[in-house]
């Protein structure tokens, strides 16, 4: 199912790389070649990185394969640079650069958040700590609930790392297999924790994602967060237990995320503890289910014998 | 009384007939203005040889400047009554929906370019105060008690980085001298400058503004690509360049009634009001020439600006295309 919608998500990077190149022309001009040519080392060793887009500015390793021009990597190091070159702009890269661009954005939005909110002001100060006017603001149409949508998608690539990192380990043999009830916690724990930093203003956040045009993309990332989670824990089932275990897993966190925003111990110990419980409710709740199921067929055994006894004491079960 | 109708009735005629023959000479009058094909003529033609078109008119394009001068020197001082009058003062939610789309952020500096009156700069200075009064009321409402940071804050800096400024820029001086007329009597002292430029060579440094705006105005420059790539210049890194400006009507019976409205009544109304009909044929022609929304739209993504969109503001009468310089 993971891979599915893993299958999916890159359908979707495709589709929107085709439906990019009607957005954004060949450049003719040199200045713009040379400017688009900066941004398109740089984007393209942000594209060889991650698809999770999570480190931005770090070295990579050679990039070989679209582009035909043969100049060095030092281009995207610094944005002064101009290395002009005959190499040629593919139209996709043109593309990842502007989403990358905003992702960049976003990102240094974040930090300004503690101060100015989810908002406007928010983005336009990241915008000009990238070195952009703050008139870029007006790319994010949907103003605050970029930010935010951003930032939770950013938190969930976080997320798939880490588990990704810990189910190497556990193949290499390096770690044990955790149990799933300890996994499940220490998944939903570390999520959690990325809110931390925001944690003033996470309800004003969570009013954003409620808003009626934001419901679909946070809806969408919590599925993709809770199906992750639930794939790493090993789940492959196909029938409905696919939908039963989601569904336990969202009104986990869901709830364990409502507790954390009015927390105040020290650490967030309170929100742990009722994870903890919760989860072992949900334990519970599988094993008395299996207990019920159990003692119901236990029962109506007993009520079929009973009934059959009384039948034969009055006569009624004779063949004539 | 039976001579004006004659008047009349013998303009429509010429105006008719203007149509007429106008429509055969598009073909031939369009490769003089635009990019592309005419990269070759470049060399070998001057410019007096390159024709443009002047509404559906066809004059060299040297010339084309200086009838757009004198065009607007003669509805400088009528302008503004003029535009309530023909939009029924739907110019002015049309302005309003620009600032709403910029939503520009204090501290940002706008260049209204073929400002004129000042419509946007006016209207631009209005919202960055706006936005600070309300963060100020906000910022209030949320401390009871001012704390020392904020009374020391209140108290006037020597340098204000954040101070907002427009920069009103026009090749006209007469349309320049009534918006200083009107800023003087709005009270406005501050944040406005006015200067005299052209937007095909503007008379700032590379990477100086935030905010590009040109209203109504991009329909009578000589060569559209060349102040598309002055917008570029001027503008900041994550500049916005914003282009108001009459496009296609897209509904079919809305475009008949607009045609209708266009050469029927405006002109009329230009002599009747301002006492100049040719100015105001010039102006529904010239919307006439102008390239439609998608066609623009790829003017500007090929200059070099990126997220280029566009907004039909009453059913296409008038188009927003706003492009980013990243």
């Amino acid at each position: 199912m993971a891979a599915l919608l893993r299958g999916l998500r890159a359908g979707r990077l495709l589709r929107g790389l085709s439906s990019g190149k009607t957005v954004v022309a060949a450049p003719t001009s040199t200045t713009l070649q040379c400017s688009s040519l900066r941004r398109g080392f740089h984007c393209a060793a942000l594209r060889l990185n991650d698809e999770s887009k999570s480190d931005k500015h770090s070295a990579s390793s050679s990039y070989s394969s679209s582009s035909s021009s043969s100049t060095t990597h030092d281009a995207y190091t610094s944005q002064q640079d101009f290395d002009p070159s005959s190499g040629d702009q593919e139209q996709d890269e043109e593309y990842e650069t502007e989403e990358q661009l905003q992702a960049r954005i976003l990102t240094a939005a974040l930090e300004f958040v503690p101060l100015h909110g989810w908002s406007m002001e928010a983005i336009s100060a990241g915008a000009e700590a990238v070195g952009l006017s703050s008139a870029s603001t007006g790319m994010f149409t949907n103003g605050a609930g970029d930010l935010v949508l951003h930032f939770i998608s950013q938190c969930n690539s976080n997320l798939t790392e880490i588990l990704a990192e810990q189910h190497n380990q556990v193949q290499l043999g390096q770690v044990e297999p955790k149990k799933t009830a300890d996994f499940l916690r220490d998944a939903v724990e570390t999520r959690l924790r990325m809110y931390i930093p925001y944690m003033e203003s996470w309800p004003q956040a969570m009013s954003i994602l409620l808003l009626p045009h934001n419901i679909p993309d946070s809806l969408k990332h919590l599925s993709t967060m809770v199906d992750d989670i639930w794939y790493y824990a090993g789940d492959r089932s196909t029938d409905m237990n696919w939908y039963t275990k989601r569904a336990v897993l969202t009104g986990l966190y869901n709830s364990t995320e409502l507790v954390m925003l009015q927390d105040s111990s020290p650490d967030f110990q309170d929100t742990w503890t009722f994870l903890d419980n919760r989860i072992q409710d949900v334990t519970n709740m599988a094993v008395t289910a299996k207990q019920m199921q159990l003692t119901g067929e236990a029962v109506a055994q007993g009520l079929m014998g009973a009934a059959v006894t009384l039948k034969n004491l009055t006569g009624l079960n004779q063949k004539r | 009384m039976a001579a004006s109708v004659r008047l009349l009735v013998r303009r429509l005629a010429r105006l008719s007939h203007k149509k007429i023959t106008s429509s055969a000479a598009t073909v031939s009058c369009r490769p003089g203005c635009c990019l592309g094909p005419s990269s070759s003529r470049c060399i070998s033609d001057t410019a007096e040889d390159r024709s443009t078109h002047f509404g559906f008119e066809k004059v060299p394009e040297a010339e084309k400047a200086k009838r757009v001068y004198k065009v607007f020197e003669n509805v400088a001082q009528k302008y503004d009554v003029m535009n309530d009058a023909m939009s029924l003062g739907v110019h002015r939610l049309w302005k309003d929906m620009l600032l709403h789309v910029m939503h520009p952020q204090p501290g940002a500096r706008l260049l209204d370019v073929a400002g004129g009156t000042g419509d946007i700069s006016f209207r631009f200075l209005d919202y960055i105060l706006y936005q600070q009064e309300r963060r100020k009321r906000r910022a209030a409402a949320s401390s009871q008690t001012p704390s020392w940071q904020d009374i020391s804050d209140k108290y006037p800096t020597e340098d204000r980085p954040q101070e907002s400024r427009a920069v009103v820029c026009d090749i006209n001086k007469e349309m320049l001298k009534v918006g200083k007329q009107r800023a003087d009597s709005m009270g406005i002292t501050s944040g406005l400058s006015w200067v005299v430029g052209d937007a095909e060579e503007l008379p700032f440094d590379d990477d100086q503004f935030d905010i590009y705006t040109i209203a109504f105005g991009i329909r009578n420059v000589t060569h559209i690509d060349q102040t598309l790539q002055e917008a570029l210049r001027v503008l900041k890194p994550g500049g916005r360049f914003m282009c108001l400006e009459f496009s296609k009507v897209t509904n079919p019976v809305l475009a008949k009634l607009y045609d209708v409205y266009s050469f029927q009544v405006i002109p009329v109304l230009g002599e009747v009001i301002a006492g100049d009909w040719k100015s105001y044929q010039y102006l529904v022609e010239s919307i006439r020439k102008f390239p439609d929304q998608e066609e623009f739209k790829g003017m500007i993504e090929d200059t070099g600006f990126f997220c280029v969109q566009y907004f039909n503001f009453t059913g296409g009468v008038v188009a927003l295309h706003s492009g980013f310089k990243l």
